[in-house]
């Protein structure tokens, strides 16, 4: 049971069962390590702005850190428009980030190794920046599915083609999370086990790649939240400043 | 008064060597490696997306294999075009 690489994405139930309206609401794992990740940066960033001095500690320094990293990157990626969306897009990336990194630690879960999790979050950005985009530029935002100076007979096929490549910015945000997440867990926990079938004749080969490979994995981690808000910026982009 | 000048300026010059190297590391390779993440799922949910369109179109109008196939067509030419956005973005920014 404990061997088996994908035992460490079973999710159960905590608790009793909650059941609303034939909806199962019940409280698992998965909700239990959002719930964690939410404390932690609740706790981190409160702590962190509490004094507000001019030579920071370490934690103030850390979030402040964070807080220009995000402000960068959006001014960066979608101008100044995007300021207002500042809040979504920084819970966003943190609370990616910390699930990810939760995640890390011994015996814990990875919440965004879970395809229903991220296509949630995917699917959120998605028919937002699309409402976003309509509420602002009215039907001249079909206008990104016309790029300007084709054809007239080509233009049934690109605009079919834009549209296939639309829909597929949630897929590919969804699926990029989740299977580095999952493919990475999986393989910490095979090598995992290498070590203790190899035992002390022949384990320290996997252990070292599994050293190695945890630091991979902290990297690709980081890496992942911040891909995630950085198309979100550029989702945000299309959507705000129309052209093509 | 010669000292103090000279220090100034030695420590101008300090300053925009050490600014020039922070916009080289930030723009390192954790990013590069984040771009290259971005590239490869980005071809294979188009492709993805365009099988489902014709897989569902067929359902509907009863053409079983034939619109699968023309929108898997359609699909990979929209990773394609997805892929080639990615890069002239990336090229843009780095600008």
């Amino acid at each position: 049971m404990a061997s088996n690489p994908m035992h460490q994405f079973s999710v159960y139930k905590i608790g009793p069962e909650i059941k609303i309206n034939g909806v199962d609401l019940s409280f698992t794992n998965a909700s239990l390590f959002m719930l964690i990740s939410a404390t932690l940066i609740l706790l981190f960033l409160l702590f962190g702005t509490k004094e507000k001095k001019i030579i920071p500690n370490k934690v103030q320094l850390i979030s402040e850190i964070l807080y220009s990293f995000v402000s960068k990157m959006i001014s960066d990626t979608a101008g100044k428009k995007a300021k207002p969306y500042f809040p979504f897009i920084f819970s966003l990336f943190i609370f990616i980030l910390f699930c990810n990194m939760v995640g890390m630690l011994p015996y814990s879960f990875t919440v965004t190794s879970h395809i229903i999790v991220t296509l949630a979050f995917a699917l959120f950005i998605f028919i937002g920046v699309t409402i976003l985009g309509f509420v602002i530029h009215g039907f001249k935002y079909l206008k990104i599915f016309v790029p300007s100076g084709v054809p007239i007979v080509l233009l049934p096929i690109i605009m079919i083609i834009e549209i296939i490549s639309y829909l597929s910015r949630p897929v590919s945000l969804s699926v990029r999370l989740f299977a580095n997440m999952m493919a990475g867990h999986t393989m910490l926990k095979v090598f995992g086990g290498f070590v203790i079938s190899l035992g002390l004749v022949a384990g320290w080969l996997p252990l070292t790649f599994s050293v190695a490979l945890t630091g991979l994995e902290i990297l690709v981690a980081f890496l992942q939240a911040y891909v995630f808000a950085i198309l979100t910026c550029i989702y945000l982009n299309d959507a705000l400043n129309l052209h093509h | 008064m010669k000292e103090t000048e000279d220090l100034e300026t030695r420590l101008k010059i300090a300053k925009s060597k050490l600014q020039n190297k922070k916009t080289e590391s930030s723009d390192g390779k954790g990013l590069f490696l984040g771009n290259a993440f971005k590239l490869g799922t980005e071809l294979v949910a188009a492709v993805a997306v365009g099988g489902i369109i014709g897989f569902i179109l067929d359902n509907w109008f009863g053409t079983k294999p034939l619109l699968i196939i023309v929108f898997f067509i359609l699909g990979s030419v929209a990773g394609i075009l997805n892929v080639i956005k990615a890069a002239k973005r990336m090229q843009k920014k780095q600008e």
